[in-house]
C-alpha cells in the first residue's frame, strides 16, 4: 500500500495556517488544481461524515468524506468516495503543530491508497506532487500566510 | 500537571539528527549544559530501562531513565529519578520528523511533571528555555540554521 508524506515549513503563527487549512470546503480558494467546491446536502463543512464535491481545473469531479476533525489536535482525516483516477481505499491525514523556535508551523500531509499493480509510483507521485505539494506551494503564497 | 513544549527545525536530514541524538549516554557530546554522563550498572545505552547519571556544568547531578526508544518513529521518551528539581511525575519526550520539503528536520521536546503552583511558571521556562531550547540552538550550530 503506497504511503504519500509531504511535509513542510510555514513561516506563519499555526492558527493562522490553522484557520486556513480547517475549512474542508475551502480549498477552491487557494488549491490551484481546484476550481470548485461545495458541500453536499447543505451540511456545515466542520460536521464529521460531510462531503465535499470538487471540480477540478481539467472539468473531471471527485467526492471525499471528512472522517475526523479536532481543532484540539489541529488534525483532520478524510476519505476519497469517487474518484476518475484509480486510487482506492484512500485515506490523508493533515496535522499542524506548533514551531515555537520563530513562532512558524509545522504542516504534515500524508495519504495511503491501493492502485493497480504497477501504477503504485505513478500515482504516489501524483498525489505527492500536484495535490500535496502543489497545494502547500499555493497556501505559502496566501497574503494572510505570506511573510 | 504543567506542561513544557519546545519546537524547532533544524536544517538537516532526519536520520542525521538522530543519529546524534538517539544516544541516551551522549548528551555531553551536543548539549552544551551537560558536562558528563554514564550509564549505571554498565548497561548498553538504549536498553530500554536502563538509567543514564549525569552531571551538569553547574555541578548538579540527574538520574534519568529511559522509558522507550524508537528509531522507526524517531521517538526517545525517559524519566526523572533523581535530580535538585523540586518537581515529581517528570516525563520527557524528544521527536523528529522529516521535513520531506528541503530535507530538514522538526525537533519537539516535550515534558510534563508535577510541582507547586508557585514554582511552576520558573520550572516550565526553566526547563524550556535552559535544557530543551539550549539543545536546539546547539543542534542548529552544529548543523548550521
Amino acid at each position: 500500500m503506497p504511503r504519500v508524506v509531504r511535509s513542510t515549513i510555514i513561516d506563519a503563527p499555526v492558527e493562522r495556517l490553522w484557520a486556513v487549512l480547517r475549512d474542508f470546503n475551502g480549498h477552491e480558494s487557494w488549491h490551484p488544481i481546484v476550481a470548485k467546491s461545495t458541500i453536499e446536502r447543505g451540511y456545515p463543512a466542520d460536521k464529521i461524515g460531510c462531503v465535499r464535491r470538487f471540480t477540478m481545473q481539467d472539468g473531471a469531479e471527485l467526492r471525499e468524506q471528512l472522517l475526523a476533525l479536532s481543532d484540539l489536535e489541529m488534525t483532520f482525516s478524510y476519505c476519497l468516495l469517487e474518484t476518475p483516477i484509480p486510487l482506492f481505499n484512500y485515506v490523508a491525514h493533515v496535522r499542524l503543530l506548533p514551531v515555537t523556535d520563530g513562532n512558524r508551523s509545522f504542516w504534515h500531509w500524508e495519504g495511503r491508497f491501493t492502485t493497480p499493480a504497477g501504477r503504485e509510483t505513478e500515482l504516489a507521485e501524483l498525489v505527492g506532487n500536484e495535490v500535496y505539494s502543489n497545494g502547500i506551494a499555493a497556501v505559502r503564497q496566501l497574503p494572510d500566510l505570506a511573510g | 500537571m504543567a506542561r513544557v513544549y519546545v519546537s524547532s527545525v533544524i536544517n538537516a536530514p532526519a536520520a542525521k539528527v538522530w543519529a546524534r541524538v538517539r544516544d541516551f549516554n551522549g548528551l555531553p557530546n551536543w548539549h552544551p549544559g551537560i558536562a558528563e554522563s554514564r550509564i549505571e550498572n554498565g548497561e548498553p545505552a538504549d536498553k530500554v530501562g536502563c538509567v543514564r547519571a549525569f552531571a551538569l556544568r553547574n555541578g548538579d547531578r540527574l538520574r534519568e531513565k529511559l522509558l522507550g526508544l524508537s528509531d522507526f518513529d524517531m521517538v526517545c521518551t525517559y524519566s526523572i529519578l533523581d535530580s535538585p528539581m523540586p518537581l515529581t511525575n517528570y516525563v520527557a519526550t524528544l521527536r523528529l520528523t522529516p521535513v520531506t520539503e528541503q530535507d530538514r528536520t522538526f525537533i519537539e521536546w516535550s515534558a510534563d511533571f508535577d510541582c507547586a503552583p508557585e514554582l511552576e511558571a520558573e520550572l516550565v521556562s526553566g526547563v524550556g528555555g535552559n535544557v530543551f531550547q539550549t539543545g536546539f540552538d546547539a543542534l542548529n550550530r552544529a548543523f548550521g540554521a
